[in-house]
């Protein structure tokens, strides 16, 4: 199989999936007690009343019908109205969105940049003290509950310290790269940025982190001890070059894989982050959206968590693909 | 199965390995805790005492502001004074906003994410290592159907599902009689232990995927082993197989998943309890959420004190975990977390 047919194989998958997701978001409304015209009609409404919203909302359509409508209205970018807020759902949800991939972005960023060097360390000087500082550290890390984490790190920087904000975004990226151009000042728009989003990230960083650590440190150790390491050492080459090209690159096609499947657990961890540090995200949307029975709402932000989940998988399935021309063949 | 060979990897790699032994005696005592319960607490864990609120824990004095009415020179004043609240020593880890003890209700709250790590992984193992075996050994159309199932059911965050399906369901709840106090040995306590029955069945369907997936890894490389060829051309039925041949040898797999397993979904019933999707007040997930106001008002240990139980109970069985792991098979990548 050549490359392009790997990652047009692979697309169909996912879109496949994605469907999959969208019948399940759609189900879920049937498998709710309750109907959802309690949550449109007034409390005193008339047999009439209900029967006029439910034909409104297309509830007195067979039940293919109605899922035949939701598809068609959603490929037209449509995911219907939230009648407890007033608003359109896409408008909300993609309003949302931006906060949700940044601070996910963020929490990478801390992840990635701490962990791939520490589990290096850890691996090439496996025994020393700075193995066991790393390895507690990364143990700590996978069983520290993130919300739990973020309060800590709000009793310690905000209420002890008072250097960061505890509660909501400030200003945004975007605000931070224009002030680059802008007659904003760059650095204090950078600060002001910082200082909102600096302990939410670390806060759901920190299990990455720590997980990435561990994958680090196993797969390199797994590596070293390999056949073409040692040949490469007997080669003479330097120490630098076998362990950060050969053996580091190995590491990571693996790690790279897990990381997209525990994509999920981010952006699961991020809905409880948003909760504590009362980012405005699409975390902080799905809880309200629950607590307010808004099901509309509630259902757009699931199909918009499930495909970006599988719209990430299918990228790192195509990088795998490409660093690892084996897995085409599989 | 369980051969003298994996009881000698065992005990070597325990003898070896100072992190198995701090992980066996951390599961240990949070079991023994749990379970004597009611031996172990020193108050009713719901209890509430006013008077007694917000005692700092054992060896930590507070300043805290409290304002009063009093009358000064006949008129009736709101008076802002502070004073220095110093922990009494029944209270070992001070007293949550409404006066309850906190090391009651840490020690409750140990029943609470033991039985639903426990229950939940059970279930999970249940509904997804049948499925798993099955779609493995007969691959074809079943083994398509599940991988499909399995990709959808991943693409929804463990906590984001549980928190829909809950929201949906509601929070039911079940109280569980104390064995205890049932036999006479332990005096009455109101609410001593409240099964959050939603969770466990929503942290079960939720977590099944990981055994599917595990499960069908093994039966899809069990069953071009000789023997099962062997036994399926001596006649033994399909079914016959899994049970007999299949299931003995993948278990190793599946046992080390249920370890990580029980630590995830402790971590996910602390989320869904800190979010207020529980059906139980004894958690301590719930004791975070409850303390998380007080933190800036400087009453930081009804919120800590929890968090480090859930940190060395999680610690505890993610140490149980990796000894298990290396002793068993050094093969088994870390795979399956959802928190």
């Amino acid at each position: 199989m050549s490359f392009g047919r790997f990652v047009l194989k692979r697309s169909l998958q996912g879109l496949g999936v994605v469907w999959g997701v969208v019948t399940v978001v759609f189900a879920l409304r049937f498998v709710t007690p309750g109907s959802p015209i309690n949550a449109v009609a007034p409390l005193d409404a008339t047999p009439e009343t209900r029967q006029a919203i439910a034909a409104e909302l297309g509830l007195d359509q067979p039940l293919y019908i109605q899922y035949g409508q939701y598809l068609f209205n959603l490929l037209q970018g449509d995911m219907g109205f939230s009648y407890i807020r007033g608003q359109e759902v896409v408008g909300l949800v993609f309003g949302r969105l931006p906060a949700t991939v940044e601070l996910a972005l963020a929490a990478s960023i801390v992840a990635i940049a701490l962990s791939i060097p520490l589990g290096v360390l850890s691996a090439t000087r496996r025994n020393e003290p700075i193995d066991y500082g790393a390895t507690l550290l990364s143990l700590g890390g996978i069983s520290t509950p993130n919300f739990w984490l973020g309060i800590m790190l709000i009793l310690v920087f905000a209420v002890e310290f008072n250097v960061f904000n505890t509660s909501g975004r400030g200003v945004d990226v975007g605000d931070v790269a224009l002030s680059l151009v802008g007659s904003e000042p760059f650095i204090g728009t950078l600060l002001a940025w910082l200082a909102y989003i600096t302990l939410p990230a670390i806060a759901l960083g920190t299990y990455f982190m720590a997980l990435i650590t561990r994958l680090t440190r196993s797969g390199m150790l797994d590596e070293l001890s390999k056949g073409y390491v040692q040949a490469a050492r007997a080669k003479g080459l330097p120490q630098t070059l076998i362990r950060y090209k050969h053996a580091l690159r190995n590491t990571l096609i693996p790690v790279i894989t897990v990381l997209g499947l525990q994509l999920g657990t981010l952006i699961g961890g991020a809905v409880i982050t948003e909760a504590v540090f009362s980012w405005p995200g699409l975390g902080t949307l799905v809880i309200e959206s629950i607590n307010r029975r808004d099901w509309p709402v509630l259902q757009g932000s699931l199909i918009v968590i499930g495909t970006s989940f599988v719209l990430v998988n299918v990228l790192v399935d195509t990088v795998y693909a490409y660093l690892d021309p084996q897995v085409v063949n599989d | 199965m369980v051969s003298a060979r994996v009881i000698r990897n065992l005990k070597k790699e325990f003898r070896n390995s100072a992190l198995a032994k701090i992980g066996l005696v951390l599961v240990i005592s949070i079991i023994l805790i749990a379970t004597f319960a009611p031996f172990v607490a020193t108050h009713d864990p719901t209890a509430q005492q006013l008077d007694q609120s917000q005692l700092p824990p054992i060896g930590f004095s507070e300043t805290a502001e409290r304002t009063s009415s009093q009358m000064v020179d006949g008129e009736i004043q709101t008076v802002t004074e502070t004073v220095e609240i110093t922990p009494d020593p029944d209270h070992v880890f001070g007293t949550d906003s409404l006066g309850r003890d906190m090391f009651s209700r840490i020690v409750y709250g140990a029943r609470t994410s033991l039985a639903v790590g426990v229950l939940g992984t059970l279930l999970a193992a249940a509904v997804g290592v049948p499925v798993g075996l099955l779609a493995g050994y007969h691959r074809g159309t079943v083994d398509d159907a599940l991988m499909r199932v399995a990709d959808v059911s991943l693409a929804f965050p463990s906590l984001v599902l549980a928190v829909a399906l809950i929201g949906l369901w509601g929070r039911a709840a079940m109280d569980v009689p104390d064995p205890f106090v049932v036999a006479g040995l332990a005096p009455e306590m109101p609410e001593s232990f409240v099964l959050p029955i939603t969770v466990v069945i929503v942290v079960g369907l939720v977590n099944w995927v990981w055994f599917a997936r595990v499960a069908r890894g093994e039966a899809l490389s069990l069953r071009g082993q000789e023997y099962v060829k062997a036994s399926r051309a001596l006649g033994a039925s399909d079914n016959t197989i899994i049970l007999r041949h299949v299931l003995p040898n993948a278990i190793t797999p599946i046992i080390v998943l249920g370890t990580v397993q029980v630590a995830a979904i402790i971590l996910l019933e602390s989320s869904l309890s800190f979010l207020g999707f529980s059906g139980t007040t004894l958690s301590w997930g719930f004791d975070i959420a409850q303390g998380r106001d007080y933190v800036s008002s400087g009453q930081w240990w009804i919120s800590s004190i929890p968090g480090f139980a859930i940190m060395l109970s999680v610690i505890g069985i993610n140490l149980l975990g990796d000894w298990l792991r290396d002793a068993l098979d050094p093969g088994i990548e870390g795979e399956g977390g959802a928190a």
